[in-house]
């Protein structure tokens, strides 16, 4: 079951430039789910859309079964990429304006944080001005604000920026719990490996238009299928010649001072065979494996081939 | 929903009320008019200037004798010659009338040691003209000259009593008019102005520390736009009463200290209407009517009570105009470009008003009290002489009527102009913005 669903979404702003052209994504309930694409791709646009803060020009948004209203805002939390707190504001009053904004009672509102802000070990900001932070800090209270009224649906946008490693895991850590305890989850960012980390499906959008869809584990054998690495000492040159025939898309990387490693796609209908015994031939053969291709490869190979098309 | 608009107000009013700045001017400014206005008095009290010594020399041997001394001059007879009194200098000025004064036309010289005052020579010309005058009707060989003199004496005082049904039975001189009209105008000018930008930069600030787009996540634009009007418009609300409050307080306990006894009861003895009016000069019943008419209650409240609705109507309407271009612009300096649409007519209302106040029943002071742009000022500066109340009646509904198509006009420039970041708009921009989708 689909906790999110938009449909056929088309927004243009003024001046005509299109945002988003007939976009749908499908966000299953309890899921982490991936938005990836360039800068200016219209992600942000697409996350405002959900968010009910702009309405789309053609297409429907469902939430939880019903199309979604102005109301349903209570259920989503979103940590917006631009992090932003009143300056001058307590953090702890702060904290408890943007809950009671999403509709938690303030009696409510004050006992979560405190268990937050315990479990995060920040007691002592309680008093002190949003000012008097650090980035690392803010950001810290930032995502307890977004997740405190614990949200049917949760957006980060590039969550994992301005944290050093360990906050970053720390952070990731919570964000899978989050989930664990039913909460769906967008995720949006350019950190390919953390998204192949932590997202079970994705949607890569280019220049306003969807390009990829799916389940992570799904689109990684795809873009998979048909690589090889062969590592190797000897010629590459003369290895490349041999391979020629059979094989395309190389690329050749150094393992280490002796050792060389050539990615490459099998040509249809080739056997496998076939490329090892040329391969064996043509250079001291020592290590063949199917190679799996990385979310960072696939999102550049994509957005190319999809600039290219066009 | 409704909740959600209180706790922006309430955000936006704590905010601003528990500042430093909010409670310190809101104490001080009510003194510091006080003083202003009991300025002059204290000066008088304890800086009344140096007499002038000047030195006649009549040749005619009319006029000096009759010269009489105030505070500001003291008039001494000329023992030395003049050469020798300018060439001693312990003088400020000497006047030397020539033997035909009286007979014919002629010309006083004053020597002035240093620069010579303008006060000094209207108060020398003026001494001097008046005894030649006398002197001059002398030569008539009138009988019972003096007292006929005494009786000719002229001094007409106007005491304007509103005959028509507009007119309550508190006489408002046009000169009194003038002076309220003009002290309230300038404060709701300074209020829109100062309130209207607060609007601006408490939403440029937002706009500019990105917490605009987590609010925005959790109510409409158009709810946190009109809280943010709503909540700094109380901060003015707020001000004003506290300013009130303290006003009347320190003028209850100030008053009867810097007005003397006596002109207290010919305050009292105006409005009971016992008050003989040949008694005094125009300044003076002018005066009076002055004090009469800050202390009639009736006329206060009512002059308030329109001041309140216009504030409110004014800050509205001038707010959201502001709100529209604190959404549009990136920073503050961006911001003068496109603040000047508001600025312009605001000025125009308070060059018009200065008009107005003189003259509260001309063409243009009427338009412009009805035109929503000019209105709040151009009004206020009317009111206080009388006018039809259903004039103020339909200016006030035409004013609110105003702010809520304003409210349209900037909820849809905001909403767009909350995203637009780097890109300076310009007013062309802005009227597209309002026709986009």
């Amino acid at each position: 079951m689909n906790l999110l669903t938009a449909n056929n979404i088309t927004k243009a702003y003024a001046g005509g430039n299109i945002a988003l052209d007939d976009v749908s994504i499908e966000v299953p309930k309890g899921s982490v789910y991936g938005l990836l694409g360039p800068n200016g791709a219209g992600k942000t646009t697409l996350i405002r859309i959900i968010n009910h803060i702009t309405a789309p020009d053609k297409g429907t948004v469902t939430f939880d079964g019903h199309p979604l209203t102005q109301a349903d805002v209570e259920h989503i939390g979103y940590l917006p990429e631009e992090r932003g707190l009143y300056k001058k504001m307590k953090v702890g009053e702060q904290a408890i304006f943007f809950a009671r904004l999403k509709g938690l009672s303030k009696a409510d509102a004050t006992r979560q944080l405190k268990e937050w802000f315990d479990k995060f070990g920040i007691s002592d900001w309680w008093n002190k001005k949003v000012e008097e932070l650090s980035k690392g800090m803010a950001q810290k209270v930032q995502f307890i604000v977004t997740v405190l009224h614990r949200p049917k649906l949760l957006i980060f946008d590039e969550p994992f920026s301005g944290f050093d490693p360990i906050n970053a895991n720390l952070l990731k850590e919570e964000i899978l719990g989050l989930r664990d305890n039913g909460s769906t989850v967008i995720f949006s960012s350019h950190n390919m490996s953390s998204v192949e980390e932590i997202c079970d499906d994705i949607t890569l959008i280019n220049k306003g238009h969807n390009i990829l869809s799916g389940n992570v584990n799904d689109i990684r054998e795809r873009f998979g299928k048909g690589r090889y690495t062969i590592d190797f000492k000897g010629d590459a040159r003369a290895l490349m010649e041999s391979v020629e025939s059979l094989a395309g898309e190389f690329l050749l990387s150094d393992r280490d001072k002796e050792l060389k490693q050539l990615q490459l796609r099998l040509n249809p209908g080739v056997r496998l065979h076939d490329l090892i015994s040329a391969a064996n031939d043509a250079t001291e053969l020592r290590g063949f494996n199917v190679s799996k291709a990385s979310l960072n490869e696939i999102f550049i190979h994509t957005v190319e081939s999809n600039e290219k098309n066009r | 929903m409704k909740s959600k608009i209180g706790l922006i107000i309430g955000r936006e009013y704590f905010e601003r009320v528990s500042k430093k700045s909010f409670i310190i001017t809101t104490i001080l400014m009510p003194v510091l008019m006080l003083l202003l206005m009991a300025a002059p008095a204290l000066i008088m009290m304890f800086a009344s200037p140096d007499s002038k010594v000047v030195y006649v020399e009549d040749r005619s041997g009319l006029v000096a004798p009759r010269l009489t001394s105030d505070e500001e001059v003291t008039f001494k007879t000329a023992s030395l010659p003049v050469d020798t009194l300018v060439a001693h200098g312990d003088f400020d000025a000497i006047v030397l009338i020539p033997d035909s004064v009286v007979s014919g036309r002629s010309v006083i010289q004053l020597y002035s040691n240093g620069p010579s005052s303008m006060s000094l020579e209207s108060n020398i010309s003026r001494q001097i003209n008046d005894i030649v005058e006398t002197e001059r009707l002398k030569q008539y060989n009138i009988e019972n000259l003096d007292e006929i003199l005494k009786e000719v004496q002229s001094d007409v005082t106007i005491n304007t009593v509103r005959t028509d049904r507009e007119g309550d039975d508190s006489t408002a001189s046009a000169g009194v008019s003038y002076g309220v009209g003009m002290v309230l105008t300038f404060i709701l000018y300074m209020f829109l102005l100062l309130y209207g930008q607060m609007v601006m930069n408490g939403i440029i600030e937002e706009k500019n520390n990105r917490v605009l787009e987590v609010v925005v996540s959790s109510v409409k634009p158009t709810q946190l736009m009109m809280g943010k009007i709503l909540g700094i418009g109380l901060v003015a609300v707020t001000q004003i009463l506290l300013w009130c409050v303290l006003m009347t307080a320190l003028a209850a306990f100030l008053f009867p200290v810097i007005m003397p006894a006596e002109a207290m009861n010919e305050v009292s003895q105006l409005q009971a209407g016992t008050l003989d009016m040949s008694l005094y000069s125009g300044d003076e019943l002018a005066a009076i009517q002055g004090v009469s008419l800050l202390g009639n209650v009736g006329f206060i409240l009512k002059i308030f009570g329109w001041m309140t609705l216009f504030l409110i109507g004014g800050f509205l309407f001038y707010a959201t105009m502001y709100a529209a271009i604190g959404a549009s612009v990136d920073n503050v300096q961006d911001a003068g470009q496109l603040s000047f649409i508001v600025v312009m007519p605001v000025l125009i209302g308070l060059i018009v008003s200065t008009m107005a106040a003189a003259d509260p029943n001309t063409s243009l002071a009427f338009w412009l009290s009805i035109v929503p742009f000019t209105s709040p000022m151009v009004m206020m500066s009317r009111i206080p002489s009388g006018i039809p109340e259903w004039e103020i009646i339909v200016s006030a509904v035409v004013l609110f009527l105003s702010f809520l198509g304003m409210v349209w006009v900037a909820a849809k420039i905001y909403r767009v102009g909350i995203f637009m970041h780097g890109k300076k708009p310009n007013i062309k921009d802005l009227a597209k913005w309002i026709k986009y989708k």
